[in-house]
């Protein structure tokens, strides 16, 4: 009888090792930075969404994170924003990575991101990120080096002066496994 | 009759002529440039709009995204090539095409057709409710959009608001240029104010000041229109300097319209040679306030303090 129960024990478990496992983004900010010699301004936005899946060692990982959500603190700025990024007509920016999923006990890790943005896509190789292990929850923070033509967005301009090409976008975000 | 004929021959050898000589850039400007287009569907055959279609180019690994319009249309323009098409949106599983090609004698038409997000223990589609982040991935291998929990009204392209959107920046662009060159004759109109109003008996510095007061007027009026008419975003609450921007343009806008009035009284006393008296007094104090405000509206969206 025992002998059964065990069996039946190890055919339910088996299952659970071959299973994928899944990452949900707990919280998050992300902060886009831009340079003008008049202005330096940031906007803010604390509304991505993501998720990760785990298969056969790999994890796929999938954010996004709506264009509108970000906060300059100046709703005309913000409005400019959405118009030159066309975040009407391209609501998300979206970010893919693929990690070994050894990565998840690293200090950093070094990912290829591809980036959807405004319409257009665009591939970050290597960019570096610092992780952190708090209790059951993964801290991820970095730097993505993103610029305007990247993108193909027209530089926005004040008082005819343009913005600089360069828009980094710091990354801070706490994941979870499901 | 003769000279008819002739003169037709003629313009028909230069018309072949130009041809022969624009043919082959024209020929090149257009080889290897094609297009994608199709339609993308749902399994009841209805247009999915905003639906994300990516090419994928199979030899360099270039990509380009484009979204469907409310009738679930896109379109790709492309170099000619093999390309990896995937449909994504939310709340229907994605759908690869590992193979298409795209040549550039005419536009490839590829529909996607789109299933719903398949549910776990094979229920029917996520609804919106169910459709949370921590909702089991609908795919095996890639998470896709719609495990995200994100609402159609994030997901949606909206063409409409971004033509409005482009429309407002266009007239804010030409409101804050107009508002620069105003600047220009606004000052000179303050620093000729007090010779304008001395005790000099000449006119020519009062009729500079008036030209120019009246230059300010009209590129005042202009630079406010475009202010005024730029389209309002639905749903937009207004935050940091742009408040202050507007609230200045409650005193220099009443200011901009006060002070020619009392200009025009102070012109007309100066000119039967009395002392500026009464209300048109006011003309001076009223032209401080109005630039003053008007300055200040332009350093408030200009400058960070």
């Amino acid at each position: 009888m025992n002998r059964k129960i065990l069996i039946a024990f190890l055919f339910a478990a088996i299952p659970a090792f071959g299973a994928d496992s899944q990452w949900v983004l707990q919280q998050s900010t992300l902060t886009y930075h831009v340079s003008h010699p008049l202005h330096q301004s940031e906007g803010v936005s604390h509304a991505a969404k993501g998720k990760g899946v785990c298969h056969a060692g790999q994890c796929e990982f999938l954010i996004a994170v709506p264009v509108k959500s970000f906060d300059s603190g100046d709703s005309n700025r913000d409005l400019h924003m959405i118009q030159v990024t066309r975040g009407a007509e391209f609501p998300l920016v979206t970010v893919r990575t693929r990690l070994p999923e050894s990565d998840a006990t690293a200090s950093t890790i070094n990912a290829d991101l591809e980036i959807q943005f405004a319409g257009q896509t665009a591939h970050y190789q290597q960019v570096p990120f610092k992780v952190e292990k708090q209790g059951g929850e993964t801290h991820i923070s970095g730097t993505i080096p993103a610029t305007l033509t990247d993108f193909k967005i027209d530089p926005p301009s004040l008082l005819t002066i343009p913005v600089k090409n360069d828009i980094p976008v710091r990354v801070d975000m706490t994941w979870r496994p499901q | 009759m003769l000279s008819n004929l002739w003169r037709s021959s003629v313009s028909g050898l230069l018309v072949v002529s130009l041809f022969g000589m624009l043919a082959p850039s024209l020929i090149a400007q257009t080889v290897g440039k094609g297009a994608l287009t199709g339609r993308v569907t749902d399994a009841s055959g209805g247009a999915v709009a905003n639906a994300y279609v990516t090419a994928t180019s199979i030899d360099s690994g270039q990509k380009q995204t484009a979204s469907t319009g409310p009738d679930g249309m896109y379109k790709l323009d492309l170099p000619e090539g093999n390309y990896r098409v995937t449909f994504e949106a939310a709340g229907f599983k994605t759908l690869e095409i590992s193979s298409a090609t795209v040549s550039g004698t005419a536009p490839e038409i590829l529909d996607g057709k789109l299933e719903r997000g398949e549910a776990v223990n094979g229920s029917p589609a996520l609804t919106q409710q169910e459709n949370l982040p921590n909702a089991p991935s609908s795919s095996t291998t890639a998470p896709s959009l719609s495990d995200l929990g994100l609402s159609p009204e994030q997901t949606r392209g909206n063409p409409q608001e971004q033509a409005l959107l482009d429309k407002r920046t266009h007239m804010l662009k030409i409101h804050q240029r107009m508002g620069l060159i105003t600047t220009i004759p606004l000052v000179a109109t303050v620093i000729l104010g007090p010779g304008a109003g001395g005790k000099s008996e000449g006119t020519a510095t009062r009729d500079l000041h008036v030209a120019l007061g009246s230059l300010t007027g009209d590129l005042y009026g202009i630079t406010a229109y475009y202010a005024i008419r730029a389209p309002r975003i639905p749903g937009t609450k207004k935050r940091g300097p742009i408040k202050f921007h507007e609230a200045m343009a409650w005193i220099h806008g009443p200011g901009m319209i006060l002070t020619p009035i009392l200009g025009a009284m102070a012109f007309s006393q100066k000119n039967n040679g009395e002392k500026v008296h009464g209300i048109a007094q006011a003309h001076g104090p009223v032209a401080i306030v109005t630039a003053g405000a008007f300055g200040a509206a332009l350093l408030s969206v200009s400058v960070k303090f």
